[in-house]
């Protein structure tokens, strides 16, 4: 019995571990090689082992550390927002909903548009001179604000991740706020509770694992961001929206530095599994 | 198609633009071309006309291989690493050739190419002194001006009064108006202030020029001809980089000054190709100097309506060194991983005699011609009569520039002259930094 159940795991598992060692594996050893080679493309396939530099070149550039600094702010300036915007909308608009599911198929809307597309929709829709935005401040109010400007494609870039990815966290929060039973909400009603109170009390402790998820959804989606950026501001004058994803991508296309870019994913790959790692941690630690 | 029409599809072309597989199932000679542009209608010409030769047999017949434009030069990179044999002859770009030129072998042209191109023109696709490829399509800079705008204010003048008091307190000189064709730099941004709202509230247009000045490499180009022109060059003949260089701080305060007074849209630092002609074409923006492929929209007022009827096109300003355009080339190589390379050779040495040239240019591409050549096509292609021309007498490759990382060093100059020009950093420390990364570059 013992034989014959250790031979079914064996032959349902193999073909998940061959998968996650061809695909994730082997990518993964090249990658750890390539890091600590000197390496270019003409030398793809015979990298030369020269140890840590590349990782002292990328922990010693400060373009790295600004890309890295970007990258958080991004994250968790969206993330909030989001979430923030997702929740509020989900709770104010939860009657609408109640009865009528179309108001939701158009708030998903924006979900269905590729980033890489978004970004290239707010490029015109910026532009001074082809762009409605524009247009209508500069004729209503006689001028127009410099939306990708050195001092505002930051925000910029913030609003038009917020707008694309809010209908994700508020999906989210519609579902997590249509699974609290109506009998709580009747009972803290009868107790008294006004609807504050009963959100404050009721609702929003029990949404509290969804809103947690949520928010650590959306950061890692915005932490990685790449190609609404990219398309829209590129890396910025100066380097100035560089995030993480795009300073990996210039150093190995735009500039052959390939040892540098893998080195910039190895510290990248580690440090988000010490911090999944960490949350994970901190997850069981609660639960117990 | 209107101008906001037309720029919609100029940035959904970056993207998607034709990415075509042109069925390549009897393919002997496959050749990788530049897709979703004229390269790509004149490449077809080309290869229909050299496939119906008679003395080309079935197995080095042409067939044609498109992808996407977006990140062509990425894609190409890794498909030439990884030595892939899906192509015989690939694009190749000026700037890019160093490169590619481990992965590729050199050709041989015909005996018609030397007095159909040029050396300059050659130049353009040869590396390490050897000829990489056939130069199939040549970009350079024009000015773009308003006839209409220029004309009128240099027959007035209460005009000519103001533009003098404009010159003399922004640039600190007292400057009359010019012909275009004879201006300096300096008559570009006093034009430019003059032609600015914010600097001259009785302007019929919004801004004097527009500047491209996204982080980008092809905008380092595009600026580059400033500093040329005051003598400037990535390095001198001993290899010594000379960046940080008069030349340079002329050509990069000028975009500064022009910037900072409100003389180019204010989101200019986001701007590249595309922007720049949905501004001009939207009859806001009196001179500006951008790509010759810009040409056929601009000076077509069904493409244009409210400038191609006045606009006008001549080489860019002058300095006091030279009057100078960027050039480079597109062309077609050989790759070295190449299946069938003797049919591959064969198409490249017809693709440079002066038949295939002349059927190129018939169908929409832009090889710099030279004078003899250029005859022939003259009345169906005069913008070919002016780009063979400029890329002559004005035409220059910085030194280095066709090197293995001038794509590095633009886009090293793109980063740090951006970070000048919106003021994160100053001159001196956009220069220390560019200095130091070609140094490193080019060792």
């Amino acid at each position: 019995m013992e034989t014959t159940h250790r031979l079914e795991w064996t032959l349902l598992a193999t073909p998940l571990m061959m998968f996650l060692l061809v695909c994730l594996g082997f990518p993964a050893i090249v990658n750890l090689i390539y890091s600590v080679s000197d390496i270019s493309f003409e030398t793809l396939r015979s990298p030369e082992i020269s140890g840590f530099g590349n990782f002292a070149a990328v922990l010693t550039d400060s373009g790295f550390w600004r890309a890295n600094w970007f990258s958080l702010r991004f994250g968790l300036l969206t993330a909030i927002l989001e979430c923030l915007i997702g929740l509020g909308l989900a709770v104010f608009l939860a009657p609408l909903f109640k009865d009528r599911s179309w108001p939701i198929a158009i708030l998903m809307l924006p979900l269905m548009v590729a980033p890489a597309l978004m970004g290239l929709m707010y490029r015109l829709v910026l532009h001074e001179f082809a762009g409605p935005v524009p247009h209508y401040l500069w004729a209503w109010f006689g001028n127009s604000p410099a939306f990708l400007g050195p001092n505002s494609a930051f925000w910029t870039l913030i609003v038009v991740e917020t707008l694309q990815w809010t209908p994700f966290a508020f999906l989210l929060f519609h579902m997590a706020y249509q699974a609290i039973p109506e009998e709580l909400r009747e009972a803290a009603s009868i107790d008294g509770a006004t609807g504050l109170a009963r959100f404050w009390r009721i609702e929003l402790p029990l949404m509290l694992p969804t809103l947690a998820a949520a928010l650590l959804i959306r950061f890692i989606d915005g932490f990685r961001v790449f190609d609404n950026v990219y398309v829209l501001a590129g890396s910025g004058a100066g380097g100035s929206t560089t995030s993480l994803s795009i300073y990996i991508y210039e150093a190995f296309f735009k500039q052959a530095a390939i040892g540098k870019a893998v080195a910039a994913s190895v510290i990248l790959f580690a440090a988000s599994f010490a911090v999944l790692y960490g949350l994970n941690r901190l997850a069981r630690r609660r639960r117990r | 198609m209107k101008p906001v029409a037309r720029f919609a599809a100029a940035l959904l072309g970056s993207v998607f633009a034709a990415g075509l597989y042109a069925g390549a199932a009897n393919a002997e000679v496959t050749v990788l071309g530049w897709p979703g542009g004229p390269e790509e209608t004149a490449l077809r010409a080309a290869a229909d006309a050299y496939n119906a030769k008679d003395d080309v047999s079935e197995e080095n017949k042409v067939e044609l291989l498109f992808f996407n434009r977006d990140g062509f030069w990425d894609k190409l990179q890794a498909d030439l690493a990884a030595g892939s044999d899906a192509f015989d002859l690939n694009l190749l770009a000026t700037y890019s050739i160093g490169r590619y030129a481990p992965f590729m072998e050199p050709v041989e042209l015909s005996d018609e190419a030397q007095a159909l191109y040029g050396d300059a023109v050659l130049s353009t696709m040869q590396f390490d002194g050897k000829q990489y490829g056939v130069p199939t399509d040549l970009s350079l800079h024009f000015m773009y001006y308003r006839k209409d705008l220029i004309d009128a204010l240099m027959s007035d003048d209460d005009a000519r009064a103001r533009y003098a008091d404009i010159s003399e307190e922004h640039l600190g000189t007292a400057m009359e108006p010019k012909n275009p064709d004879e201006w300096t730099w300096d008559d570009y941004a006093a034009t430019a202030l003059y032609f600015t709202k914010a600097v001259n509230p009785d302007s019929p247009t919004r801004y004097g020029t527009v500047l491209q000045m996204k982080n980008l490499l092809f905008n380092i180009m595009v600026w580059q001809s400033t500093a040329r022109s005051y003598g400037g060059d990535w390095m001198d003949a001993d290899g010594k980089i000379t960046v940080d260089s008069e030349a340079f701080r002329k050509g990069l305060e000028l975009y500064k000054k022009l910037y900072d007074a409100g003389a180019t849209p204010r989101d200019s630092l986001s701007y590249e190709f595309a922007e720049a002609n949905a501004a001009y074409a939207a009859g806001q923006v009196a001179a500006m100097v951008q790509w010759n492929a810009a040409a056929a929209d601009l000076t077509n007022a069904e493409k244009s309506p409210a400038v191609g009827e006045v606009t006008a096109t001549i080489a860019p300003p002058a300095g006091p060194e030279a009057r100078a355009t960027h050039i480079h080339g597109l062309g077609l190589g050989l790759n070295k991983s190449a299946e069938n390379k003797e049919g591959a050779k064969a198409f490249l040495k017809w693709l440079s005699t002066e038949e295939a040239a002349l059927i190129y240019a018939r169908a929409g591409g832009a090889p710099a011609l030279s004078a003899d050549a250029v005859s022939a096509v003259a009345e169906e292609r005069p913008d070919l009569v002016q780009l063979g021309e400029y890329a002559g007498a004005y035409g220059y490759v910085m030194n280095g520039g066709a090197s293995a990382n001038a794509l590095a060093i633009y886009e090293l100059q793109a980063k740090e002259f951006t970070g000048y020009w919106s003021g994160q950093q100053d001159l001196d420390t956009a220069l220390a930094n560019v200095e130091k990364g070609m140094a490193d570059l080019l060792k």
